[in-house]
């Protein structure tokens, strides 16, 4: 029995093993799932071993016990806006009845069903005739309703309500804020960034080896001798540089700096400093780059296994980084061009990565990226590109 | 059906408001006899629900506090050598110092496969221990069993507790871990859920006083750069403490004037950020 929802989860790239899908046969042999909202729930905690793949788990349940097109998120997602603004606009009827052009009274008349049926048509409506036309709805700014997986507010998922069928809550995608794909929150960063942790020996001799000591109290012909081992502590370091300044990078620094404070408490030695495009001279650490500035050169001084982080969308005109005085302040008088920075910070630090926000497909059309994608590592700002970025951080050589 | 005896069935206890899906949850995994490992933002009552099974099926509770330095034996079991010694010098125990078992201390797993009844085993933080402990303690559980060296016995479950698993995500769980347990993840309860929670925890609480406080309290949430965001937790403490002071008034909350925000926001960032923008916070 559902064989066919197993595969779909596979191939959708939802680890699920054998075992736990016999699991699952054996609860339902047991007769503890009666219903497809007890089978919704059950199936969900035996098979989906972390929350990241609820919503992948939710739009498989939706396509398969419901027929629901799988590759149709903006359907959905288009529903679930259009019913926030009606609740929304339905307390107050006189303005909704403008906007669609009917009568108050013949308003009244539609059930909500009916009614987000037919708003629902009309944007449809709308959207052919000028194309594109439905973004009206989520990037207005004034629209109350919270667009697509980023809420910098926080998660939208509930718990308690059950009055609906399984079909319903799954269609609601409740967990797309920890999906994997899609933009990065908070919660995932911080998951990703925890690989970065590495424990070694530090500091001093303090806990008792008691293997060695028995082996070398024998050896020592039953005269005690106590063997101390270094504590393993996190000593890992880790430097930030934040691109902070410009509209370009605008969207991300929020995201950037709260991710990164959350990783403060997973980090024993982090310093975040920022910069505006590329680095010259110096680089600061305080955001508004002008009070606490850090010359570059002093971070020669660095372990060479600190691990460099860039985040930044490397995009700004050719001349700010390959021209000796391409920097667009003009108080900022370097020598050297910017281009020559990076080198050396990437020559310095073994284990360096550039993140970059914006997604992987466009990074062709920026020139300044194919240049400094050949000096540092670049990833997408995602959870996937920050995984192999973790990843490249983390390996020896 | 005499099976009814058997098949404990759990509906949420007292102080603990339970959503459907949750219960079904726990349900299946008391039939399958697995653990269940349950995730979510700190403060959303993962511990709590352990607590309530154990109150709700009149199971003792059996807790087991991960510490990173934990070591499996210390949960199985403990041979207090020192003891021994000290009873072998002086002799003055009326344990029998030849006999190891009198030495043997059972640690809090191997409570909960001693005890007569049937108990609610929970551990709590899994994810502050390594790997290795996580993955051979799972053996245990899987095996309801375990060896003591020292006196060369086995000893058995002689009933298979209920197992809780709470965990923080400070790291990830190995895949086989994660294998044999089934998995939860405790989403933070929506205005609803939280009404009913707080109905739980302060009943006969003026209702314009709860509308109030949750239509604050999901503002705060709603901040920007906070760290770490209020969860139920910190909501309930909260309302006890505006419970307590008499200058309270309800109306106050409304304009936007927010008391007692650290114990809301228990980072020092996070409190500066809070009340600088708790101001401009108006209903």
């Amino acid at each position: 029995m559902f064989v066919g929802f197993f595969y779909a989860l596979r191939e959708k790239g939802v680890p699920v093993t054998p075992t736990s899908f016999l699991k699952l046969q054996k609860a339902l042999s047991m007769g503890l799932i009666n219903t497809l909202e007890d089978f919704y729930t059950a199936a969900r905690s035996i098979l989906i071993k972390s929350e990241r793949y609820f919503d992948t788990y939710d739009s498989i349940f939706a396509h398969t016990f419901k027929g629901v097109p799988l590759t149709d998120p903006e359907e959905i997602e288009l529903t679930e806006i259009v019913r926030a603004l009606l609740q929304e606009w339905l307390k107050n009827p006189a303005d909704i009845a403008q906007a669609l052009g009917l009568d108050e009274k013949e308003l009244a008349k539609f059930t909500p069903e009916e009614l987000e049926k037919y708003f629902l048509e009309r944007l449809k409506e709308q959207d052919g005739q000028h194309h594109g036309g439905h973004k009206w709805i989520g990037t207005g700014g004034t629209s109350p309703v919270g667009h697509s997986g980023y809420h910098p507010g926080g998660m939208r998922i509930g718990g308690a309500s059950r009055n609906k069928s399984a079909i319903k809550v799954a269609m609601e995608r409740r967990y797309k804020d920890y999906a994997q794909d899609g933009p990065l929150t908070e919660f995932q960063i911080n998951e990703a960034l925890k690989r970065l942790r590495r424990m070694v020996p530090s500091g001093p001799k303090d806990v008792v080896n008691i293997e060695k000591t028995i082996y070398e109290t024998m050896r020592n012909a039953g005269e005690v001798e106590i063997i101390f081992d270094r504590r393993l502590t996190d000593r890992l370091k880790v430097v930030l540089l934040i691109d902070n300044g410009g509209w370009s990078m605008d969207p991300y620094i929020e995201v950037v700096k709260t991710l990164f404070n959350y990783s403060r408490s997973q980090f024993k030695d982090l310093q975040i400093y920022y910069f505006h495009n590329t680095i010259y001279d110096q680089v600061w650490l305080d955001p508004q780059r002008q009070f606490r500035p850090e010359p570059i050169d002093e971070f020669i001084r660095r372990e060479p296994e600190t691990r460099l982080i860039m985040i930044g969308d490397a995009s700004m005109a050719p001349y700010e980084l390959t021209h000796p005085h391409g920097a667009i302040y003009i108080d900022q008088r370097q020598a050297l061009p910017s281009i020559e920075r990076l080198k050396f910070l990437a020559k310095t630090f073994r284990h360096s990565v550039w993140l970059n926000p914006q997604a992987e497909k466009i990074w062709g059309y920026t020139w300044t990226i194919g240049v400094i994608r050949e000096i540092f590592p670049m990833f997408e700002l995602s959870l996937d590109g920050l995984e192999k970025a973790v990843l490249h951080l983390m390996s020896r050589n | 059906m005499n099976q009814d005896n058997q098949i404990y069935h759990f509906e949420g206890a007292s102080r603990y408001v339970l959503d459907e899906e949750l219960a079904q949850i726990v349900n299946v995994s008391m039939a399958l006899e697995m653990p269940l490992l349950l995730k979510g933002e700190p403060g959303t009552g993962k511990t709590m629900l352990a607590h309530s099974i154990a109150e709700s099926l009149k199971m003792p509770l059996i807790v087991l506090n991960v510490k990173s330095s934990m070591k499996l034996l210390e949960a199985l079991y403990q041979y207090d050598t020192l003891t021994r010694l000290n009873d072998s010098r002086f002799g003055d125990s009326c344990r029998n110092v030849s006999n190891i078992e009198e030495y043997i201390k059972m640690g809090k797993i191997g409570q909960a496969f001693t005890a007569d009844v049937r108990t609610v085993l929970l551990i709590d933080e899994i994810d502050k221990a390594d790997t290795d402990f996580q993955d051979d303690m799972l053996d245990v559980l899987d095996q309801m069993q375990f060896d003591i060296m020292e006196i060369d016995k086995t000893i058995k479950a002689k009933n298979r507790p209920v197992i809780v698993i709470t965990s923080n995500a400070k790291k990830d769980l190995s895949d086989p871990f994660l294998g044999r347990c089934n998995f939860h993840h405790i989403a933070f309860p929506q205005p609803d859920m939280m009404r009913r929670i707080l109905g739980v925890h302060f009943p006969g609480l003026n209702s314009d006083l709860v509308e109030a406080c949750i239509a604050s309290f999901y503002r705060l949430r709603e901040l920007r750069g906070v760290e770490k965001k209020p969860a139920t937790r910190e909501l309930i403490n909260w309302i006890r403490a505006i419970k307590a002071d008499p200058d309270f008034k309800v109306k106050s909350l409304a304009q936007g004037s927010v008391p007692y925000l650290g114990i809301l926001f228990k980072k020092s960032g996070d409190l500066s950020i809070a009340t600088q923008q708790a101001s401009r916070l108006r209903l």
